[in-house]
């Protein structure tokens, strides 16, 4: 940089001959530098202000730009369950097998405080208790006006309780909505739906999560947001189900029983149409589980699926139809049933120790003999019942799509000797649960085909595995039937629907293991109608039935549990579709009545 | 050139500076106003109260405070500066210990008639401060290392104060209104271009340790991050306001509701609608034509400081006046993008328009500066 130095000598010295002042032009020098740094300063700034002037119109037309979108932009509510909200609310409905509705959502409030922004706490604390009697009203004065920010008050609201809420007008009480799982029917298959309750919760929205039953069973697949709310559809039929847990109701305190379980399938699919366990509670409400006495007379405990007894003669039909089977019999086989029978020590005994002499298979069936079961069974030989009786399932625990199913696993000896193979053939010694029976039973109706019992609705037949021939389920058939019409199930004798069934009475066994009871049994009657083209399969069981219109009591299936399956068949049977059949009246009957 | 270098005797004196005030200006700012007043009447359901006729008190009280503040000769307050802005540094520091709290966030002392906020004392004092130590240094030592330190260290330490309150808004604007200050004085380009790339490094550095082993965010600072960034994450939480006022811009349309007609903010849907958020009413009653005219005024009272600052030779008063013009800018430049969706929510009030007491009153003291700079211009 070139600089004009502030005192240029030759400038001077001339000004000086001049006689002039030279500071002057010193002056000047300084005023023309003063003016060019001014400059530049200057320069540099109003650069720098252009860069900012830049900036400024930017950002003006940003902003303007944006309100220009912004107002052509069409206003769209956000959605409350957008991405952010994690929790998915809704929950599928389910319905019985015609769609009507066994489970649904209602809407409803939960109630929360924020005691921060109450402006009288203590009045509201009284009002709330006013409301809510079980709410404590001390414990709500120290939450409101304590440090606390947040606190929940109520679950659910009714809408009456609601607007009593709103009608106190404290703003530091709030609403959230929320799903609440509703069973309209309210204990109607109260053991097959189970009961929900509310997982992680959040102030607009909780999760509805199943607690048992089919609801915690299924209870990712109703959640899934893909069904979109599409209901679940199961083998249950409302109107079925609602007239079994009558009748089975009225049967329970007629017989003086403290529990009952039915079990009705369809024999071509394993449908469960109708299952009833009682006594039974209602999974609006679901009760806590008991923290004492026998966990299996809780409400809560489902008899048909999770109870495992040692159901009695009804097992017979299974031996005799695997002797068929096998070839080994025929139902005219007559076999010597004459005491004693003694089996590695032990004495077969019969019911009050009658002597039935030499029977037919059929006739051991329709008496219910134990030693002629007994003999058939050692005729068939251990490992090939056992296989039998694994092939129905009898050994597993039922595949039923309820939590509970897993907790019914049967109870079977560990060694298979020759009198474990004797009892179990007339059914001691091996605990299942009705389902089990039913299943099996299933097995027989439909001609020899084991069916998986299922609670979803199927939409065709299912080909099961074949356990036996079609021959043999026939005559097992055959057999069912003569007990009806000839034996111990007199009782079944329908009008209109031919029933075929086995009677079963056991006697219950003592907790630890101290014999049995003499006077405490489970009464069974396992069947099936109609008996030529069997349908369906009911099993009725009663737990310490007596029955005391007698001069003595009784406590045998044929007087207990028969008559409440005959009432159930007449009451259910028309509502199933099937109509009933009549003998064609005899000729003198049609003569007093044309006349 | 320094006051002491020109003629003093050319300043107007008396009451004939009334006549040399920046009369313009004033209407401007006047006009902006009553949009906010206008704003205040509809969101209170037609009504003066509760915030219409108090804001208007703090106006009047405002506009008489800029004509006292631009009755004193501008070097009276350029002397003032350092002193001012120790005083407000104080006050910063009082706040942490006896401020109330409000809003989650110690900001106030209370004076018994009002409420002071020093923060906004302080943006003010920030520019006065600034503009003083840049007419005192040499202008050839501008941009030596010591003397970028020094105005740096000015700027950074009420911000950091601000921010332990916590105050992001107000944080920003100190931050980005004295960087800009330090910008306009001519301090060498080479140092905002290293700040600015150690900044994106430093994020970029953030945003890449996200989900490795040497991560440098806890996992939920991340995810307020990513709900800071794009409310829409969170419609009924964090981004509550922002869905609400969108609806409330869209549903103004280009010529909006009319006056009293907005839904979204008289049915209480628009929060904080009377101050932050005051401009989605006025999009919404108003539509785009309403948003626009107000942007225009805002152009304008910009436009007419920055001329002002030109036409001013003295180094202080031009550094003064460019610095108030640009808070005011950053201040419903911040605001707007905001309340449009264009930046995260930081709670910074719309300039004049939206309900407030310290930020009218200190944005009034502002202009009358401004003014008392135009009438003790050198001439």
């Amino acid at each position: 940089m070139i600089r004009t130095p502030l005192r240029p000598l030759a400038r001077i010295l001339e000004a000086r001959e001049k006689g002039e002042n030279p500071d002057a032009i010193e002056r000047e020098n300084l005023r023309l530098r003063h003016e060019e740094m001014r400059d530049r300063a200057r320069h540099r700034a109003e650069g720098r202000l252009l860069v900012l002037g830049v900036m400024f119109v930017c950002a003006f037309s940003v902003v303007g730009a944006r309100m220009g979108v912004l107002a052509a932009s069409d206003p769209v509510e956000p959605r409350a369950q957008a991405t952010g909200s994690s929790i998915i609310a809704s929950r599928a409905d389910i319905t019985d097998r015609h769609g009507r509705i066994l489970a649904t959502n209602m809407t409803t409030h939960s109630l929360y405080a924020h005691p921060q922004q109450m402006i009288e706490p203590i009045r509201t604390a009284k009002a709330l208790a006013e409301i809510f009697p079980d709410l404590d009203e001390e414990r709500l004065i120290e939450d409101f006006t304590g440090k606390r920010k947040f606190l929940w008050v109520k679950r659910k609201l009714s809408p009456e309780q609601r607007q009593a809420v709103h009608d106190i007008g404290e703003p530091g009480l709030l609403f959230g909505p929320r799903e609440m799982r509703l069973y309209p029917n309210g204990a109607l298959a109260a053991h097959v739906l189970g009961g929900a309750s509310f997982g992680r919760e959040g102030v607009h929205s909780a999760e509805v999560i199943g607690t048992a039953g089919i609801e915690k069973y299924l209870d990712a697949e109703l959640r899934d947001p893909a069904r979109e709310g599409a209901p679940l559809a199961l083998s249950i039929d409302l109107t079925v189900q609602a007239a079994a847990e009558r009748v089975l109701d009225a049967g329970m305190k007629l017989m003086n029983a403290k529990g009952a379980a039915s079990v009705l399938m369809d024999v071509k699919t394993g449908e469960v149409i109708s299952i009833v366990s009682l006594p039974d509670f209602d999974p609006n409400d679901r009760p806590r589980p008991p923290t004492e006495g026998e966990p299996g007379d809780s409400p809560l405990f489902n008899r048909a699926v999770q109870g495992v007894y040692e159901l009695g003669s009804v097992y017979k039909i299974f031996t005799a139809a695997q002797a068929v089977d096998l070839g080994l019999v025929s139902s005219d086989t007559v076999i010597d049933t004459k005491p004693p029978m003694v089996v590695n020590g032990h004495r077969i005994g019969e019911f009050r120790n009658k002597n039935y002499g030499a029977l037919s298979v059929s006739d051991i069936i329709v008496k219910s003999s134990n030693r002629g079961t007994g003999k058939l069974a050692l005729s068939i030989g251990k490992a090939r019942q056992k296989q039998f009786l694994a092939d129905l399932g009898m050994f597993e625990p039922t595949p039923l799509e309820i939590v509970e199913a897993r907790g019914g696993a049967p109870l079977f000896p560990k060694q298979w000797s020759d009198i474990h193979a004797v009892t179990i053939s007339y059914g001691h010694g091996l605990s299942t649960s009705p389902l089990h029976l039913a299943a099996g039973y299933t097995a027989i109706a439909n001609g020899g085909r084991m069916l998986q019992p299922t609670l979803l609705r199927q939409d065709g037949p299912v080909e099961g595995a074949r356990v036996m021939s079609e021959q043999a389920a026939k005559a097992a058939r055959s057999m069912l039937r003569k007990v009806v019409t000839e034996g111990t199930a007199s009782f079944a004798r329908v009008p209109g629907y031919k029933v075929g069934g086995k009677t079963g009475t056991a006697d219950k066994p003592r907790p630890r293991g101290g014999g049995y009871y003499d006077d405490k049994v489970i009464a069974t009657f396992a069947s099936m109608f109609p008996a030529d083209d069997p349908k369906y399969v009911l099993v009725v069981t009663l737990d310490e039935p007596v029955e005391t219109s007698g001069s003595k009591p009784r406590r045998t299936a044929g007087w207990t549990a028969v008559p409440v399956a005959h009432e159930m068949i007449a009451r259910i049977a028309p509502l199933l579709g099937l109509t009933p059949e009549y003998p064609p009246m005899s000729l003198e009957r049609l003569i007093e009545v044309s006349r | 050139m320094s006051y002491l270098e020109y003629n003093v005797k050319t300043v107007p004196a008396g009451w004939r500076k009334v006549l040399y005030l920046n009369w313009p200006l004033v209407v401007l700012l006047t006009a902006v106003a009553c949009v906010g007043f206008l704003m205040l009447y509809s969101v209170a359901g037609g009504s003066m109260s509760p915030w219409a006729e108090p804001q208007m008190k703090r106006f009047a009280l405002g506009l008489v405070l800029m004509f006292i503040v631009a009755m004193v000769p501008i070097w009276f307050w350029r002397n003032m500066a350092l002193l001012a802005y120790l005083a407000a540094f104080g006050l910063l520091i009082l706040v942490e210990f006896v401020g109330s709290v409000g809003m989650g966030a110690q900001r106030w002392i209370d004076l018994g008639f009002m409420r002071l906020q020093p923060s906004e004392v302080m943006k003010i004092t920030l520019v006065m401060l600034l503009a003083a130590y840049y007419d005192w240094l040499p202008l050839k030592k501008t941009s030596r290392p010591v003397w970028v330190f020094i105005p740096i260290a000015i700027i950074l330490a009420p911000t950091a104060l601000v921010i332990t309150q916590p105050d992001l808004g107000t944080a920003i604007l100190l931050l980005t209104a004295g960087a800009l200050m330090m910008f306009v004085a001519g301090v060498h380009w080479g140092y905002f271009a290293t700040v600015a790339a150690a900044a994106a490094g430093g994020i970029w550095a953030v945003f890449q340790s996200r989900g490795t082993d040497w991560q440098l965010l806890k996992d939920y600072q991340f995810r307020r991050i990513d709900t800071f960034l794009d409310p829409s994450t969170d419609p009924l939480g964090a981004g509550y306001h922002i869905t609400q006022a969108k609806i409330a811009m869209g549903s103004g349309g280009w010529t909006g509701r009319g006056f009293m007609q907005g839904t979204q903010s008289r049915l209480n849907f628009l929060p904080e609608k009377h101050t932050d958020f005051v401009f989605n009413t006025l999009a919404e009653e108003f539509g785009f034509i309403g948003g626009i005219s107000l942007l225009t005024l805002y152009v304008l009272v910009l436009a007419f400081c920055v001329v002002a600052a030109l036409q001013n030779r003295d180094r202080f008063s031009s550094l003064l006046i460019l610095g108030v013009g640009l808070t005011f800018f950053l201040f419903f430049a911040v605001n707007m993008s905001m309340v449009m969706g264009l930046a995260p929510v930081v709670g910074v009030p719309l300039p004049l328009v939206s309900y407030g007491g310290s930020a009218m009153l200190v944005l009034m003291v502002a202009f009358g500066l401004v003014q008392s700079a135009h009438i003790h211009r050198p001439r």
